[in-house]
């Protein structure tokens, strides 16, 4: 799935956060998805810097889908403030679902 | 950090206190005019132009297919230009307008009263299609965005515009006859320019962006999309043209073949992006929107073998009733039987789960409606459709209230899970 992160170890508890945000058209979680790319953590353990796309700049659910991303992090991350940034370049395509998620559509 | 990716920004949805009023105004209106069929069941063994007809067709064109496409494009219309709707304000009135219009202007029809009620209905509709298109303007020449999709809507609205103040003209000229001929023989231009300019067009800008997005397919071909525009307007505008100032004339064959051709282009589109889909699972409402895409192409095979007729004067009543049947209860239906059920469960999942999503596992959208209900309404929308239709051929009056019946339950089918999505509580799983 390819994200890009300074820290493996809270990488892995970030991932696993948001793996329970679902884009709610798909059934399938962000993370499988590929819609995260980088997760990067301060020093201070202050701050989390998210950058993420969505499978369209069109999409409908995307304030959802944004927010339910920061706020799994914020629960997990407790007092941390999450930074996120919406991107849409490079644009999502479908090579970054993992395999899970291809096996998850029949793909 | 982040200076690799630059920001992306994110559309901001319409609030669902302007669209769901259209879609229950739209559900309810759909129940109206199946009972207004029933009633009407006698009027489709004579000819079209009959009191109960007109209504039915106001009914079914405005207050069920404009209202919901209205509705659903305050939401979607933010999506595809890529920016806020302008006037939430304009939205209401828009809303409030068509909704004291439409009544006024069935009634009028179905008394065939041309005074006040078919007036002020028609006026307040006229009000309503303004604000709407100034909404939209405004929104557009706001946006950075240029995409075909949007070009889609503008002209689909401005053929509304133009439908519904040629319609309200007609009206006058009832009362005042101010046109070279009676009314009734300019209904198949009224007809055309709200059918295909408004309706195709509008259809095909939107499920042109909805359908890949639904399927998650890799097809994108904007290039083709404008084709089938510049064919359709063109062929639209020719028909008009052809109508006024050369009837019976031959070439009145090539807008019908521009249309014909825009549609199968559009199939085309419909299949690629079907065939290059991610998702394998399609589910059931995307599957009866495409395969209302299908049911597009029945009313103009229609067309092609009644035009010869039309233009003749020599027209079968009885076949054009049943064009005009497979034009609103066929593919028209169709297709909002089928995005109903998945845009209205968004809509209420975003304003129930807005703040919850991400803190637990939260229902789908889909799981907002009851599906067997929905499985129920299709069998019998299919079952009343397909009789309906053999029931007017035969001119058979026990069979068309049979048929006019099972279309009532459809839509009391299709009210009861509507309702369901809007009231839906939020719950976790």
């Amino acid at each position: 799935m390819n994200v890009v992160t300074n820290n493996n170890i809270k990488c892995t508890i970030a991932l696993a956060a948001l793996e329970n945000v679902i884009d709610p058209e798909i059934g399938l979680n962000i993370v499988d998805l590929g819609l995260v790319y980088q997760l990067d953590f301060d020093e201070e353990g202050k701050k989390i810097f998210l950058s993420m796309t969505l499978t369209t700049q069109f999409c409908p659910m995307g304030e959802s889908i944004t927010a339910a991303a920061k706020r799994a992090l914020e629960t997990t991350f407790d007092g941390e403030e999450v930074i996120l940034n919406l991107t849409f370049d490079p644009p999502w395509n479908y090579e970054r679902i993992s395999e899970e998620g291809k096996k998850f559509l029949n793909y | 950090m982040f200076g690799a990716f630059p920001s992306g920004s994110l559309v901001k949805n319409t609030t669902h206190k302007v669209v769901v009023p259209f879609y229950l105004y739209a559900a309810l209106s759909f129940l109206v005019s199946t009972v207004l069929l029933l009633l009407s069941t006698e009027a489709f063994t004579q000819h079209y132009f009959h009191p109960h007809i007109l209504a039915l067709t106001h009914g079914m064109a405005l207050g069920w297919g404009t209202m919901i496409i209205l509705g659903a494009s305050h939401q979607l219309v933010p999506v595809l230009i890529e920016r806020s709707l302008h006037s939430i304000k304009l939205a209401h009135t828009s809303f409030w307008l068509a909704a004291i219009g439409i009544p006024l202007l069935v009634y009028g029809f179905y008394v065939f009263n041309m005074g006040w009620p078919a007036k002020w209905g028609g006026r307040f509709v006229l009000l309503s299609v303004i604000c709407y298109f100034i909404n939209l303007c405004v929104s557009i020449s706001k946006s950075k965005s240029r995409n075909v999709h949007a070009y889609f809507v503008l002209a689909a609205t401005a053929w509304l515009l133009l439908t519904v103040f040629y319609g309200l003209s007609l009206v006058y000229n009832f009362t005042y006859n101010f046109m070279p001929k009676s009314s009734v023989a300019y209904l198949p231009i009224h007809a055309h320019t709200g059918v295909i300019g408004w309706f195709l067009l509008l259809i095909i800008g939107v499920g042109s962006r909805l359908i890949p997005l639904f399927l998650i397919s890799k097809y994108k071909n904007d290039r083709l999309l404008w084709i089938i525009f510049f064919l359709i307007n063109a062929g639209l505008i020719s028909f008009v043209l052809i109508f006024l100032f050369a009837p019976g004339n031959s070439l009145f064959m090539l807008p019908v073949i521009a249309v014909l051709l825009g549609l199968m282009l559009f199939s085309a589109y419909c299949y690629q992006c079907y065939k290059q889909r991610i998702r394998k699972q399609v589910d059931e409402q995307v599957k009866i929107s495409l395969v209302s895409v299908l049911m597009m192409l029945i009313p103009l095979i229609f067309l092609v073998s009644i035009t010869g007729l039309l233009f003749s004067n020599d027209i079968s009543g009885r076949m054009a009733l049943i064009y005009g049947f497979i034009i609103f209860f066929g593919w028209i239906t169709a297709i909002i039987l089928g995005m109903t059920f998945k845009t209205l469960p968004f809509i209420i999942w975003n304003k129930v789960y807005h703040d919850k999503a991400g803190l637990g596992k939260t229902p789908n959208p889909k799981d907002l409606f009851k599906s067997r209900i929905f499985s129920l309404m299709v069998v019998t929308y299919v079952a009343g459709f397909i009789l309906f239709i053999t029931a007017a051929a035969l001119a058979n009056v026990l069979l068309l209230n049979i048929a006019a019946i099972i279309l009532i339950v459809t839509a009391v089918l299709y009210n009861m899970n509507v309702l369901t999505v809007v009231n839906h509580k939020a719950k976790m799983l």
